[in-house]
């Protein structure tokens, strides 16, 4: 999934610098979603950092 | 405050040189990766998702001009790459900690920091310091709304220059896919510094 999500970056990129194309934003904003659900899969919810909030 | 102190060209050149040291941070990394054959962890993986992010949006006000949608990518990722930053940062902030009992301890390593430092921090210190100065330098240059005007013309040198340091960020966009799809194949990243050669078999 973090090569998908380094992959769409790279695409739209490539789009950018070759067409001007005005989607990158959207790209962007599904990459980072991809890194959210990356980061809670890395996430040991069931460990304890020894801190309280 | 004059409206028109910071042109449309003036702000492609400042997004210009943003999108250059983002660049060159990401280069740096790799630098770093390969003189200590340490391979970047998913957490790691995931700043420079964020690092490339930021780019990419500073990118878009070069070659399509200045917009805030544009710096709203910005934005946005910095407070995604923050946000993993300063996680990481709190992972390793305790060393005497262990991480298998979750209770302290005074044995000596029992929490290691991840890598080696660079100027008496370690990467993921430098990541929160990088997007906080991120956010502060979005945040500072949309005060100038000079340049938000629509039809500014875009000097034909500067367009050149964009168009160049546009393909270098595609240049290190792609060589991040191709050592990421290395690393992690198209499952997860391992955590413990592995590569997954067998996708060559």
């Amino acid at each position: 999934m973090m090569t998908a999500t380094f992959g769409l970056l790279a695409v739209s990129a490539f789009f950018l610098w070759w067409r001007k194309a005005e989607w990158g934003w959207a790209a962007v904003m599904i990459a980072l979603i991809l890194g959210i659900v990356i980061f809670m899969g890395d996430v040991d919810f069931s460990s304890k950092l020894g801190v309280q909030l | 405050m004059k409206d028109d102190i910071l042109s449309p060209a003036a702000a492609r050149v400042l997004n210009l040189l943003g999108m250059l040291a983002m660049t060159a941070v990401l280069l740096g990394a790799y630098v770093y990766q390969f003189s200590y054959r340490e391979l970047p962890c998913t957490l790691c993986q995931l700043q420079r998702v964020a690092m490339v992010a930021v780019a990419l949006g500073a990118a878009m006000n070069v070659m399509l001009g200045p917009s805030p949608r544009h710096y709203g990518v910005c934005l946005v990722s910095a407070m995604f790459g923050i946000g993993i930053s300063i996680r990481q940062t709190l992972l390793h902030i305790n060393p005497f900690f262990d991480s298998k009992t979750g209770q302290p301890t005074l044995a000596a390593a029992s929490n290691p920091p991840f890598g080696q430092p660079v100027m008496g921090l370690h990467l993921y210190v430098w990541g929160v310091v990088l997007f906080a100065t991120v956010i502060l330098a979005v945040g500072i240059v949309q005060l100038f709304k000079g340049q938000f005007k629509a039809g500014a013309p875009e000097p034909e040198w500067l367009k050149r220059v964009a168009s160049l340091g546009v393909a270098v960020l595609v240049i290190v966009a792609s060589l991040e896919t191709l050592t990421t799809f290395m690393e992690c194949g198209f499952g997860a990243c391992p955590n413990d510094g592995g590569w997954n050669w067998w996708i060559f078999g």
